[in-house]
């Protein structure tokens, strides 16, 4: 697609990703063991109560 | 400007508009309006206050071709408007309306802070300037906890539980001359299907100012969307919305206006889901979507897929009986396919990615849990709930729920995914500090945001599509509303790596005063 004012002009191109091969696509998940504890410390110690105080004004 | 390896832009611009949620952990009772505006104001180092021009602004403006007398909202900003206007601030102090060195804007609506994205015109770069804002936000709630002795919380998410919503929305500028009509058509199906990749999750259903026990679904905001078509963003709020402000020549580009959507902390759901929305805008301009395409009924089958909890998302066409909206969107992916450049790298890595992640939501949901928001949530509460024993209402469920949205890192559910390894990534750490520091190259955001970095004190106003100078007792105004790659956007970037200071810019690129 182009844009209107674009047409039969020369697309600039920005930097890509980096050294390292990697495409402009997804990286996987880098370590195959994760810390499942870490993450239940931090669900343990969410205060049951935070949704119940939590509001805010409608937004857009 | 950046010269590295290069990802060719795509001739359309994107960005990303997010308010969020703000609390302080210690007092649920705290005014959110007054800690908004000093959330803001800790930016001060990263931008310049008070430049946003609002005259140019016209949200009234209707793609069907009229001005809207008055929205819904109109009487709730009046509301908010007076409520604010009893407190010891000046308007500029309650907006605290920030333009930053990374062309974004920053500022407070009303409650909410909200962080717009510069323009962007590679979905890589988009991703990593919507980092940037997380990041940014989180320093500044760092430094508000620190100046107002209490613990600023700030929630990358949609709703309160309570039937009060905000807004991630998006932006694609594109040509005018695609129909709108053909717009409506084309779109309404995908994005009302597109939760299922989209979605960040929610725990609970709500209907305006109202929670409800219900489970768990798969979208933040399905529950607020009542109207097919239409301009409203607050109330009423449409699955198409119609505000026509395209931020550039009228005659030739709209702004397509996404108000739909889930606000994301996963890199790949935010880039599959602004990348495939780019894809099937870019089909549009060819043809018309195929009659098979059209819901019977759109806001049935919007709700009706996130709150499925057989993640089948059954739907019913209008021409020829049902399909599920995973098979939709393969239908879709098949038909832009049709018509895009896949030779183009970002584009064939998104539509890749696209069949790729509806062919495993049709046939292993779970394990997109290191790349969908609303995948990894349900995984994190059924471990939870296993371990504690809870029943799916209970209230520690939505506060976990809650927590997975906080943007600080160190405490953050989402972030604690990420640490451990089982997120995946698009953005390097190096591309988000980059984005927090600079705008993108192929876009008019890079002549706004060197303007900061460069000649602040000389600026007088600011808006998405201009920049107005102050020299000499003059107001120079450079236009950006044709500053895209390939028309005028190179000179102009040109310029401004060259200039020391402002007369310069007046005089390579020919500026007139308009004012004395």
């Amino acid at each position: 697609m182009l844009m209107p004012e674009q047409v039969q002009k020369n697309h600039p191109v920005v930097p890509g990703p980096g050294p390292g091969g990697e495409g402009p696509g997804p990286r996987a998940p880098r370590v195959d063991r994760p810390n499942t504890e870490e993450i239940l410390k931090r669900m343990r110690k969410v205060d049951p109560d935070q949704a119940k105080r939590y509001r805010q004004r409608t937004g857009e | 400007m950046d010269k590295q390896r290069p990802i060719p832009a795509w001739p359309i611009y994107f960005g990303l508009e997010t308010e969020f949620g703000i609390a302080v952990r210690e007092n649920a009772e705290i005014d959110v309006v007054e800690e908004s505006i000093h959330l803001v104001r800790a930016a001060a180092q990263l931008g310049s206050p008070n430049l946003w021009d609002y005259t140019r602004e016209d949200p009234h403006r209707d793609a069907r071709g009229f001005r809207a007398k008055e929205l819904r909202q109109d009487g709730d900003e009046a509301n908010f408007f007076s409520q604010d206007r009893q407190r010891p601030y000046s308007f500029e102090e309650i907006k605290s309306d920030f333009v930053l060195r990374n062309g974004a804007r920053f500022y407070n609506d009303h409650t909410h802070p909200e962080y717009s994205t510069p323009e962007c015109s590679t979905l890589l770069e988009l991703v990593a300037q919507d980092k940037a804002g997380e990041r940014i936000l989180e320093e500044c709630a760092r430094a508000a906890s620190r100046k107002r002795n209490h613990t600023v919380c700030l929630y990358k998410n949609n709703t309160d539980f309570a039937g009060h919503s905000y807004g991630c929305h998006e932006n694609y500028l594109i040509p005018r001359m695609i129909p709108w009509d053909r717009l409506v058509e084309g779109m309404m199906g995908f994005l009302v299907t597109r939760q299922i990749f989209g979605g960040a999750g929610k725990l609970g259903w709500e209907k305006e100012d109202q929670g409800m026990v219900g489970g768990f679904q798969i979208s933040q905001r399905a529950d607020f969307f009542t109207e097919l078509v239409g301009i409203d963003t607050m109330n009423r709020r449409p699955l198409i919305n119609t505000r026509d402000e395209p931020h550039a020549n009228p005659k030739l580009y709209r702004r397509f206006h996404v108000i739909v959507g889930d606000s994301n902390l996963s890199e790949y759901a935010t880039w599959l889901k602004i990348g495939t929305t780019a894809l099937v805008l870019e089909a549009l301009q060819y043809d018309r979507v195929p009659r098979r395409f059209f819901l019977a009924d759109p806001l049935y089958a919007h709700r009706s897929i996130s709150r499925d909890r057989t993640n089948r998302w059954e739907i019913e066409l209008a021409h020829s009986g049902s399909t599920t909206a995973a098979q939709l969107q393969n239908d879709y992916a098949d038909w832009v396919g049709r018509y895009v450049d896949l030779d183009h790298p970002e584009k064939r890595a998104v539509w890749k990615s696209w069949k790729e992640t509806v062919e495993l939501l049709q046939t292993n949901p779970d394990s997109l849990r290191d790349r969908l928001d609303w995948v990894a949530k349900r995984s994190l509460l059924e471990t939870f709930r296993e371990e504690q024993k809870l029943s799916w209402d209970d209230p520690w469920l939505q506060s976990v729920d809650l927590e997975y949205h906080l943007v600080d890192r160190a405490q953050g559910l989402y972030y604690a995914l990420e640490s451990a390894g089982e997120i995946a990534r698009i953005s390097r750490e190096e591309d988000i500090y980059r984005a927090i520091q600079q705008p993108p190259n192929a876009s008019r955001a890079y002549v706004r945001g060197k303007c900061i970095q460069k000649f602040a004190r000389d600026l007088v106003n600011v808006q998405w599509d201009y920049i107005a100078f102050r020299w000499k007792g003059q107001t120079y105004r450079l236009e950006l509303s044709s500053a895209f790659p390939g028309v005028d956007l190179e000179r102009y970037c040109e310029v401004i790596d060259r200039a020391q200071i402002v007369s310069y810019m007046i005089e390579e690129l020919k500026l007139e005063p308009i004012s004395g």
